[in-house]
This record gives structure tokens, C-alpha cells and sequence, in this order.
């Protein structure tokens, strides 16, 4: 068991509705961020890193839904979340190396073809 | 309990200060960089929400795995992984389709409402240990696949394309 003496929690008896309202703003900015980042960067790396967001702020608010309905369910997919955001930055990555170790530019919309 | 709305705003703000600077930031090491400070505010977050659980896994796998393998890859790639800057109206359009995300999404979840007087949840191991191996235990399970896939994946496309001739 995580205890560590980790009490910061549990001294918030209850979220209150501005500390409700800023998490869940912070998120919703933080989708839109990541989205921009998808539609604007060019470097295979930054673009993974954008949609690494993307999954961060869906992540944000299961966590803020398991605590404002007191439900562990929403924490253990957080969890789910965290090893798919791995598996695709792993994918990702070894995509990115594939495509662009060889190549004097770094341009995600420049290669025409990709064999298997 | 208004004592607690300081520091979670202050997490949010860096949060989102640093997820700006992943996605204007130019050099690919300074994007790793803000990802990283990303993902410890978040961490710090989830801890103020009660998920003691969810933010030791942010902290390891995240800050301890996934932005170190981004910082190889950066060191593998031509120059660097620099990139050109982007035109102003690529920008432009970017900036336009993210309000167009943004706003929708700030419609749904002001709707949303909270619990009253609901109790914390108990964030630890043990607690999420048995929502896994209970309820959940065909997604947690399924993840155990999606990794064996992403491994053989990621080692595939490596012996394809990268191994010494």
C-alpha cells in the first residue's frame, strides 16, 4: 500500500466549486493545446508529445471525477490511460526513428510512402 | 476548505504554462523538457485530488519512462529533430481549430455537475488493486495484450528497417 504519509488529500473534505470549475478548465485548455500541438508541429517527436497531452487531460478528468463522486473506478482507468499513452508513444517512437533516421530532414508531412 | 484552491490553481497554471511551451517551443529538447515539468505538476495535482495511486504511476512511468524514451529518440534523429517554423497561416488555422475543440468542450463540461457531499476516494494501491483485479479486470487485462503488440510492434520495425546490413 502507497501511504507515504500522503495526507494531502484527505485534509480537502470536500472540492469546492472554483477548485471543480479550475481543473476541469485546465483540462479542457489542455485538449485544445494538444490538438493545436497535432495540427501545427511538424517533428514526428513533437507531434506524439501533443497527442501525450491530449491523453493527459482526459486522464485529468478522471481523476477529478473519482474524487468529487468518490469513485476508485474512475482512478484505476486513469491507470488504463497512463499504460495506453506507453503503448502509443512506443509505437510512435519507433515509427518516428524508422521513417526519419535515414533522411536529412525532419518533416512529418514529407514522406510520400511508407513501406512494410 | 478554501485553503486547498491555491495550490491546485497554482499546479494547474504550471500545467498549462508548461503544456504551451511543449507546443510552441522550437527546439525538440526543450519540448521533452516542458513535458516533463507537465507531467510533475499533474502528478502533483492527482496527489491534491486524492489519487496517491495514479500519481506515483504519472511519476514513474511518465517522468521516469516515456519522456526519457523521447529524449533518446531526439538524440537519434538527424539535427536533432529541428524543425522549420511553421507559416503564420498554418498557425493561424491551428490556433482557429483548437477554439473550435476549446469551445464545445467548455460547453459539455460546464454542464457536468459535482457530487455534494461526496467522500474521498481512497487512492491507494490496495484500493485500486482491487478495482483492477475486480470490475475491471478485462480492460486491465487487454492492456497486458496492447503491450505485447506494442513491444513486437517496436521491435518488428526496427529489425525491418534499421538492422546493420
Amino acid at each position: 500500500m502507497i501511504a507515504l504519509g500522503l495526507d494531502i488529500g484527505s485534509a480537502l473534505a470536500n472540492v469546492d466549486g472554483a477548485t471543480f470549475g479550475v481543473v476541469l478548465g485546465t483540462s479542457a485548455l489542455m485538449f485544445a493545446l494538444g490538438a493545436v500541438g497535432c495540427l501545427l508541429r511538424r517533428n514526428p517527436i513533437a507531434l506524439l508529445m501533443s497527442v501525450e497531452l491530449m491523453l493527459n487531460a482526459a486522464n485529468l478528468v478522471f481523476v477529478l471525477a473519482a474524487r468529487v463522486r468518490g469513485y476508485v473506478d474512475a482512478q484505476a482507468a486513469a491507470l488504463i490511460v497512463l499504460v495506453l499513452g506507453a503503448a502509443e508513444a512506443v509505437i510512435g517512437l519507433a515509427l518516428a526513428l524508422a521513417l526519419f533516421r535515414h533522411r536529412s530532414r525532419v518533416d512529418a508531412d514529407e514522406p510520400r510512402e511508407v513501406r512494410g | 476548505m478554501q485553503d486547498r484552491l491555491i495550490p491546485i490553481a497554482a499546479a494547474c497554471l504550471l500545467a498549462l504554462v508548461s503544456a504551451c511551451s511543449v507546443v510552441f517551443a522550437r527546439k525538440p529538447v526543450h519540448v521533452a523538457a516542458s513535458l516533463l515539468v507537465h507531467s510533475l505538476a499533474l502528478a502533483a495535482l492527482y496527489l491534491m485530488l486524492s489519487a496517491e495511486m495514479v500519481a506515483m504511476g504519472q511519476i514513474i512511468v511518465y517522468a521516469g519512462a516515456i519522456v526519457v524514451l523521447f529524449l533518446f529518440v531526439v538524440l537519434l534523429l538527424p539535427q536533432g529533430g529541428k524543425e522549420p517554423a511553421p507559416p503564420i497561416g498554418r498557425i493561424a488555422l491551428a490556433l482557429l481549430l483548437g477554439a473550435t475543440i476549446f469551445a464545445p468542450l467548455v460547453f459539455v463540461l460546464s454542464a457536468t455537475s459535482r457530487a455534494a457531499h461526496a467522500p474521498a476516494p481512497d487512492g491507494s494501491a490496495t484500493a485500486i488493486g482491487r478495482v483492477l483485479f475486480g470490475s475491471q479486470l478485462v480492460p486491465f487485462e487487454l492492456t497486458a495484450g496492447l503491450l505485447l503488440v506494442a513491444i513486437i510492434g517496436a521491435v518488428s520495425l526496427w529489425r525491418r528497417q534499421g538492422a546493420p546490413k
